[in-house]
Order: structure tokens, then sequence, then C-alpha cells
């Protein structure tokens, strides 16, 4: 109950919208981005936003990875106005798939290192490039500027020993901006969660009101 | 200046989006608009007020600007849709152009981007007339 007057409170159905548009245009931008380097489309999905209280954070994610038996994770903090979480999930698997679509891009330069290095690295590469582009763009569009944490890589982890970490229980609400996405190779699909907590709310509803502004 | 262009339907599932779009365009030409909230949506709505100008996003729920675009290019080989989307990925504007949009406009759009597009429409219009 208390979750919902909750969820109710933190944005009104306008300010929900215009952040739903203005993720779409940011996850569009890194998928671009994404795609010069890789020979892939990637398939983006409508975004979707949500209010929770921070402890019910980790179940809302399970949610949606619960059909993944292992899971790759590239965690990003970031940090301007507009600050928080990027966490990018990948199904299992997608570290040595973007490995082979990467190798036909640099002539197989990766050969001579192992595979699970490789793996953090390639996974490292492509969240970051998801995650600066995405987080980078909407942070633009709200006029604001954010810098960013090194990316944490967990590859080839099991739910429960990913959320181990326990990233999330240091504030009380947050607002989850949930983005799909699959390749057209059909071997990588995933999430990308942005979470904002209390201290960028405010910030981010008078940004979002500003934003507005200029299509009056 | 764009006097050959009268009714413009909008095809999108963000109402926000839709705004912003109409917001760019000129408020003294008396454009009648039109909405619609998907794919499916649009192509009905493109029957029944066969617009001047379409525009067009391609990630909705029930059908995809793709689909939509299939399907009013089958009925309307003419149909002058503007695709205005945030995937901008290669492939994307390749794969609309050749189902037979009019070209690609990406968002967030801005006020010069439209009336630079509707120009270009406003020609193409002249010269099939």
């Amino acid at each position: 109950m208390e979750s919902s007057v909750l969820e109710d409170n933190i944005l009104t159905q306008d300010e929900r919208e215009i952040l739903q548009e203005i993720m779409n245009i940011a996850f569009g931008k890194s998928a671009a981005d994404l795609a010069d380097v890789i020979d892939a489309h990637v398939e983006l999905s409508i975004p979707f936003i949500k209010s929770m209280q921070i402890p019910d954070l980790p179940e809302y994610i399970r949610s949606h990875v619960k059909d993944y038996k292992l899971i790759n994770i590239v965690e990003q903090k970031f940090w301007g106005k507009f600050r928080g979480d990027a966490i990018l999930v990948f199904s299992s698997g997608a570290g040595k798939a973007l490995i082979k679509m990467l190798q036909s891009e640099e002539s197989k330069s990766f050969d001579s290192e192992p595979i699970d290095i490789l793996e953090s690295e390639t996974l490292m590469e492509v969240g970051n490039i998801l995650i600066g582009a995405c987080v980078g763009k909407l942070a633009e569009l709200l006029k604001d500027i954010v810098s960013y944490t090194p990316p944490m890589v967990l590859v080839e982890k099991e739910y429960s020993e990913a959320i181990a970490h326990g990233y999330y229980d240091h504030d009380k609400k947050a607002i989850v901006l949930k983005t799909d996405f699959s390749f057209d190779t059909g071997n990588v699909s995933g999430f990308l969660f942005l979470v904002t907590t209390n201290e960028s709310i405010m910030w981010l509803k008078e940004s979002l009101n500003t934003f507005m502004d200029q299509y009056e | 200046m764009n006097g050959m262009i009268k009714k413009i339907l909008i095809i999108d599932d963000s109402p926000i989006a839709r705004k912003m779009l109409k917001s760019c365009l000129p408020k003294d030409q008396g454009y009648e608009f039109f909405e619609a909230g998907d794919g499916k949506e649009g192509s009905v709505k493109y029957q029944e007020v066969n617009p001047d100008i379409t525009f067009m996003d391609l990630t909705m729920p029930v059908m995809s600007g793709y689909e939509s675009i299939e399907e009013i290019i089958k009925n309307d080989a003419n149909a002058l849709i503007i695709v205005v989307t945030a995937d901008v990925q290669m492939k994307a504007v390749k794969k609309v152009l050749e189902l037979g949009a009019y070209m690609v406009l990406r968002k967030p759009l801005n006020r010069e981007e439209i009336q630079s597009a509707l120009l270009k429409v406003h020609d193409t219009l002249q010269g099939a007339g």
C-alpha cells in the first residue's frame, strides 16, 4: 500500500511520459553508437518507468531476468545533478557472442588473451558504450553533465550471487528506467536499468518540466 | 509556403512525442492534425483521413512503425511518410527507406529540421501535381 502511494507521488503522469520519451531517445543513441562497432542491429523496446522503494529493487530486477540461468552484469555509477546506478544485464553467453562480433571488426586481434579476461573486457567495453551513450544523452537533454565510475563487471553469475554486492540498500526510494534490448543476430539480449534515487528526484522533476517548456 | 499540405497524421505511442512534434510545426498554416497511438491504429487512421504527410515512430506497441509503413504503402504507393525515431542505426534507416518511407528524422526534433522537411515535401507535392 505504502509502495503504491509512494509511486503515485514521485512523478506525475506527464513527467513519467516525458522521462519515457527522453529515455527512448537516449537509448536510441546508445544503440546507434554500439551498432557502429558491431555488425548487428540492436532491437529496442519501449522504455518503462517505475517508481519503487529501494529494498524492492533487487526483486524487481530478478523478476525480469528470471529466465536467464546465468547473467552478466555491467554496473556503473554516474553522478551530476542526475545521479544513480546504471545496471546492464546481459543473457548468459553474451560475452562470447560479443567477442565474435567484435573480432570480425578487429581482425581477430584478441586471439592471444585468455577467454575469461576477454569476456570481461568485452562486456566492459560494450557496457561502457551503451551506458555512457544512454546516460550521457539523457543528461545532455536535461542540461546536465555527468561523471562515471569505472564499470564493474560480473561474468556468468547466478542472480543471487550477482546481487550479493548489495548495491542498492543505501537510500529509500528510486525511479527505475528499464529498456529491453536484443540483437538481430539472436544471441544477445538483456536489460538496461537506470536507477536514480532521492538526491536526484526533485532536480529530475524540475528538469523534465523545463525540457517540455521548449515545446509549449 | 506549405499550402499543399493540409492534413497531417502523427503516429507515435508517446503523447509527449506527439506534442513535441506538433509544437515544432508552423502554427499559421491551418494544418488539420490527426493522431494515432500505435502502428495499427495509424494504418486505419491513414485510410480514413488520407493525410498529405504522415509522421511515424518506429518502436510502438501493437504494430511497429515498420509494419505500419508496409501496410500504408501497400494501399497507397504515393504515401509520404516521414519517420521520426530515436532508432537511428544505419540498418533501421536503410530498412524504412526500402519499405518506402520518404525520409527519416532523428528525435528529438527541432523546428528547423521540420521546416526543412516540410519544404521538401512541398516541392515533391508540387512536382507530382
